[in-house]
């Protein structure tokens, strides 16, 4: 058997294994994650019980595909301008700076033809929180859910989101090159190819955030750029503001924050997410 | 107009709209997910002068999942199976991502007959021939490039005789003079020809082979 088929057997294996959960799930309370781990880790126990200790009470769920990350991401960020205070005014700049975005992909290199069927269902998904459609209906988080469970939107901005963060990391490579690693054997890798292989395939998951030795700070603001570079583009891409809760199984004692801060209002409330080692969820805190 | 078809559409437009490519996108039948591309061998390389076919089937989640390419046009080359035209080659496989075309995937496809990958081929015999003696691996695919995809032949014997008969010897790319030597000991030519290309039975292997190991391979 060549090398070729081998990879192709394996591929088939990984698909097999993705389990039947929707690419986005309903949002859950956190007991039903903590549920998984009673069986098993007590330092995850502890992690997940001071998530809810601080009001982190519910999580949605992503499937393990690989696109975990970059699908988390774009529901978080999307759903965040439907909760958003001035929805009209969100939208509009959400709008403006995804517009902004095109010139980015284009200095990138990436054809027109290739991203601009992703760009638009990207915008008419946003444009439809504050505009009815044919039924009259806006975006709400429910017909959100429905959107991003459909594989062609979905993996649509996906996809939009992987070649925006693949054309940040090419445009600035000076920032990120330092940082490059071959998601595997971790080993430093070039721009380009990590961009090829990596960020612009689908179901290549974003880098794994690299574990720390417990630290008695109960938050721990990281260098982000060296954890991960993909998150750190694309908030920059995006202009975000995001927090990522790592839960590690390491420390007992809290719960590290891996924080970006790239929204223009630096005051902004961060999109949430969950990371336990090679996936990626949505958290939720409740209102205070 | 779904998804698929709507990034086919303007693929193909986009193809036909470039003329400095040399990449073609043809309709093969009513289907536009069933297409034939078409390019010309790199200049330098033994595909000098041929022009090579691809059959090309768009899956359902094109541009998620990647085209299925095959050659039509039978190629000699280490990284594309001589029966079946299958190609290996990584972006066709898990190295895919939706930034690439038909265009450019065809643009690779030539650019993996400028530079073949030997250690990781689709075809284990033309590979060990590539690595046995580039010499006589280039004389074999200008010789299929010739009667299979048009090309001019050999350089040093271009315009000399009229036509081609195809020459099983030469198509498998072994010498003459070997292929007669075991058809003189009583063996069907046919079968000569197909044991020295399992054997490998070109340039410096040719040492590494006795004459009984030759013969004991054509009484499988």
């Amino acid at each position: 058997m060549n090398q070729c088929s081998i990879l192709l057997q394996l591929q088939q294996l990984l698909n097999d294994s993705v389990p039947t959960r929707p690419l986005i799930d309903v949002l859950a309370p956190m007991s039903t994650l903590r549920a998984e781990y009673e069986n098993g880790s007590a330092s995850f126990l502890k992690q997940i019980d001071w998530l809810i200790a601080r009001g982190f009470d519910r999580v949605r769920r992503t499937r393990g595909d690989g696109d975990c990350f970059y699908r988390s991401l774009g529901f978080a960020y999307v759903e965040s301008l439907i909760n958003s205070q001035d929805r009209d005014f969100a939208v509009a700049s959400s709008l403006s700076k995804l517009e902004s975005t095109k010139d980015t992909l284009d200095k990138a290199g990436i054809e027109k033809l290739v991203y601009e069927d992703f760009y638009e269902e990207f915008v008419s998904l946003i444009e439809g929180i504050t505009k009815p459609d044919a039924q009259g209906l806006v975006l709400n988080s429910d017909r959100l859910l429905h959107a991003f469970q459909s594989p062609e939107t979905s993996n649509a901005i996906v996809i939009y989101l992987r070649f925006l963060t693949s054309a940040q990391i090419r445009l600035n490579r000076e920032d990120f090159e330092a940082f490059v690693v071959h998601p595997d054997t971790k080993e430093p890798m070039d721009v380009d190819s990590f961009c090829a292989n990596v960020v612009q395939a689908m179901g290549k998951e974003a880098g794994e955030i690299a574990s720390s030795t417990s630290i008695a700070m109960q938050v721990l603001i990281y260098d982000s750029v060296e954890d991960n570079v993909e998150m750190e583009a694309l908030c920059r891409a995006l202009q975000l503001n995001v927090d990522v809760a790592y839960l590690s199984g390491v420390r007992g004692d809290g719960v590290d924050f891996i924080t970006f801060r790239h929204d223009t209002d630096s005051k902004a409330p961060p999109l949430t997410l969950l990371y336990r080692p090679g996936h990626y969820d949505i958290l939720f805190k409740q209102a205070a | 107009m779904d998804a698929r078809l709507r990034r086919v559409n303007k693929e193909i437009a986009d193809c036909k709209n470039d003329k400095t490519s040399q990449i073609k996108i043809e309709l093969i039948d009513e289907s536009p997910f069933h297409l034939k591309g078409s390019f010309p061998g790199p200049e330098g390389t033994p595909y000098e002068g041929g022009n090579f076919e691809v059959d090309i089937v768009i899956p359902e989640s094109y541009p998620f999942q990647p085209v299925k390419m095959k050659f039509i046009t039978k190629v000699y080359h280490p990284n594309v199976s001589s029966a079946s035209g299958a190609i290996c080659l990584d972006i066709l496989k898990d190295a895919w991502s939706p930034v690439l075309t038909l265009k450019s995937t065809l643009i690779s496809l030539q650019s993996l007959l400028c530079s073949p990958e030997p250690n990781d081929p689709q075809d284990a015999e033309v590979a060990k021939h590539y690595m046995t003696s580039k010499s006589s691996f280039d004389d074999t695919a200008t010789y299929w490039t010739q009667i299979y995809a048009g090309g001019p032949g050999p350089k040093d014997k271009r315009n000399k005789g009229s036509g081609v008969d195809r020459d099983e010897v030469a198509i498998a790319g072994l010498d003459k003079a070997h292929v007669d030597r075991f058809e003189q000991l009583g063996f069907q030519r046919s079968k000569v020809i197909d044991a020295l290309r399992r054997l490998n039975y070109r340039g410096p292997n040719i040492a590494q082979i006795s004459d009984d190991r030759v013969v004991e391979e054509l009484l499988k």
